[in-house]
């Protein structure tokens, strides 16, 4: 056991770190930042309930004017200081500060009071503080005899207290605030109308029945009447479609990873974190992986269209680049995770760096690359099925074909129900193999 | 006759966190001898060992390895230094999922033919060699299994072997036996006095018992906080300096 530090009010605290300004300053920020998430997540709901269903039914979020924003500014900024001086707020707790009196006890009731009050006048301090050169003078700390302290210098000193269920804590009910509003407000934002899903349920009944009635006509014999944007009829038949789905999604996988695998060791943490220039290349790569993994391979798709002209081959490269940014990031986060005693193994011997790469890094991540690999396929057999909605080429082609040509061509929904049952059994039995395989291998 | 390696004024500051792992340290290892080091947990005996083969950058200070200044080589030449010293760890450090005799070969990659060894191709002297080493410590027969099969015991001699390919000058051991149950350790202890007493290979090791370190050892060097606080023979540490090393509550425990 440490031994208690001297019970002096002096500045001279030895467990009190008066230049450690950073985490206080970032949990007030995260303090005050939560209660203008309330606030604001308040107005909108007010704004909608009030406003919106009342007065004029287009109202759309309002925001107050300046001295509105002024009010809300400081109302929030109020809070904040509430939070800090009666409560362990969720900014405290974030970065481990706590409240105290000179005992390192929690203080009292009316310390907290007078803390809060005295608070207000903190720009008075700083000012004064800087103008003297001075520490900023707390007079919130010195009037009320308490204290932020950061709870790793204190830890030793704190007297053990039973914690509170976390629901009465200050924390557990704010974060309790901010899960309800966020929901409140996305239930408004994305318009959910249960009325409208029970009560127009029966406009889509007679799809439903074309669907379970699938027609295989076209399974082997092509569909003539199939054209792409005005072009000569294509003869496709579904099977032939799946067919082209399946290899387009296998050599985007396949092109993918060996393109991904040399990448994975440029975004390695522990592989290029050896000079400024592997930094450098570890944050080009590690960006590049970021920005092309975000983009959909739907949008990759549009632009190859337009590049290569529509097709197969369009999608088959829009999935390759998705491929490749999304098996990198995986392939990399496989490489930092590895075991390091091997490698500083292997380089203890003499060996090269790369050497150390060969037999240390690689027969580690072999196993997870595979699985992660087909664990790709799964996904890019499923997007190859949709990515002719912007001519990427696949069974989509069906699909689309046919929805956009309900009422021109008989049974169209039969048809694509048929289409629908061949994607299922595909993607369903594709999914069960490479799930065996990849059990197998882990 | 020359020493085989001198340490000079050695301090290694860890950045983060700003911990003095090594505290100017001094000292100095003749060929042929069996070094043990001490000290308690975190007393900076895993930091000194990969500061000599640099795993570890020392912040501070001087390494003379055979006349060749450590702390001053090229990439190029710290590799030919470190295939000269050769390492065993306290996790055995094996690369799990490839076989023992890739294990082994590994330890020739200081010396091999780098274009053949992306390929994981080894010259057949090397493959005899290697098998040769596992008959050494008695797993002739665990060759072409995988790593993760063997027993810790079986795993330290495949690092043992790892460290024979390297036909080193100096053999580190790094808690060589504290993942081993007591009989096992003194298996591997006795591979390891072995390559001392049979080939003269000059073994510096950290070691936790002090009994292990007694009966191997042929000299003592003590670390506390990073400052040696000992150095001499097994015999002279009694109950006063032992008390000075490990703390006031420390007592000594035998293992056989």
């Amino acid at each position: 056991m440490a031994k208690m530090p001297k019970k002096s009010r002096s500045a001279r605290d030895p467990l009190y770190s008066p230049r450690r300004i950073r985490p206080r300053i970032l949990a007030f920020t995260v303090d005050w930042m939560s209660w203008g998430y309330i606030a604001y997540s308040v107005m909108y709901l007010l704004n909608n309930y009030w406003y919106h269903r009342y007065v004029d039914y287009y109202g759309t979020l309002t925001l107050p004017d300046t001295w509105g924003w002024l009010v809300v500014v400081f109302a929030t900024l109020e809070l904040a200081a509430i939070s800090h001086a009666f409560g362990h707020s969720i900014g405290l707790s974030l970065f481990g500060l706590r409240l105290l009196d000179e005992e390192y006890r929690p203080p009292t009731f009316k310390q907290r009071l007078i803390r809060f009050i005295w608070w207000h006048l903190l720009p008075v301090g700083t000012i004064v503080g800087l103008v003297l050169k001075r520490q900023p003078g707390l007079f919130h700390d010195t009037r009320s005899k308490t204290r932020m302290y950061l709870i790793a210098d204190v830890k030793d000193f704190i007297p053990a207290t039973k914690p509170r269920k976390w629901y009465l804590t200050h924390r557990g009910a704010m974060i309790v605030a901010l899960i309800t509003a966020t929901f409140w407000v996305g239930w408004l934002v994305t318009e959910i109308d249960l009325g409208a899903f029970f009560g127009r349920m029966s406009r889509s009944t007679y799809i439903w029945k074309d669907l379970v009635t699938p027609s295989f006509e076209h399974f082997i014999l092509p569909e003539t009447k199939l054209t792409v944007l005005g072009a000569q009829p294509i003869e496709l038949t579904i099977l032939g479609g799946i067919i082209e789905s399946v290899f387009m999604a296998l050599l985007a996988t396949v092109i993918g990873a060996v393109l991904a695998f040399p990448l994975s060791f440029l975004g390695a943490r522990n592989i290029m974190g050896f000079s400024p220039l592997g930094w450098m290349i570890y944050g080009v790569t590690r960006g590049f992986f970021n920005v092309f993994r975000s983009i959909e391979s739907l949008l990759w798709a549009i632009i190859f269209a337009i590049w290569v002209g529509h097709g197969p081959f369009a999608g088959a490269l829009a999935l390759t680049i998705h491929t490749i940014a999304a098996l990198g990031k995986l392939y990399s986060e496989q490489v930092e995770g590895i075991d390091p005693g091997p490698l500083e193994a292997i380089a203890a011997t003499g060996a090269r760096r790369w050497q150390v790469v060969r037999f240390g890094v690689i027969p580690q991540i072999i196993p997870s690359y595979l699985a992660f690999t087909l664990y790709r396929w799964d996904i890019n057999v499923r997007m190859s099925t949709i990515i002719a909605i912007v001519g990427g080429g696949g069974i989509g082609r069906f699909l689309f074909f046919y929805k956009n040509n309900v009422g021109l061509i008989p049974n169209s929904w039969n048809q694509v129900g048929a289409v629908v049952i061949t994607i299922v059994a595909v993607v369903w039995s594709l999914d069960y193999i490479s799930g065996r395989v990849r059990e197998k291998i882990t | 006759m020359e020493p085989l390696l001198v340490v000079e004024h050695l301090t290694k500051i860890y950045q983060r966190g700003e911990v003095l792992a090594l505290d100017d340290i001094s000292f100095t290892v003749n060929r042929g001898e069996f070094l043990v080091l001490i000290g308690l947990s975190g007393s900076g005996k895993s930091t000194l060992l990969r500061c000599i083969n640099r795993l570890i950058e020392p912040t501070n200070g001087r390494i003379v390895f055979d006349g060749i200044d450590v702390t001053k080589a090229s990439p190029r030449e710290l590799r030919l230094i470190r295939r000269r010293m050769a390492m065993i760890f306290q996790n055995f450090n094996l690369v799990k999922r490839s076989l023992v005799m890739t294990n082994v070969l590994s330890g020739r990659l200081g010396y091999a033919n780098p274009w053949l060894s992306a390929l994981q191709k080894f010259p057949p002297s090397d493959v005899e060699m290697a098998m040769a080493n596992l008959e050494r410590v008695g797993i002739p027969e665990q060759a072409y299994k995988r790593a993760d099969e063997l027993s810790g015991g079986q795993q330290q001699r495949v690092g043992i072997a790892r460290a024979l390919m390297q036909k080193p000058d100096l053999l580190m051991a790094d808690e060589p036996v504290s993942a081993l149950d007591p009989a096992t350790s003194n298996s591997v202890m006795q591979y390891i006095e072995q390559m001392n007493k049979e080939d003269g290979v000059t073994v510096i090791t950290s070691l936790h018992f002090l009994s292990l370190a007694r009966r191997y050892g042929t000299r003592i060097l003590a670390l506390k906080d990073g400052k040696i606080v000992f150095e001499g023979l097994p015999a002279e540490i009694d109950e006063a300096k032992f008390k000075e090393i490990y703390g006031e509550d420390a007592e000594e425990v035998e293992i056989r």
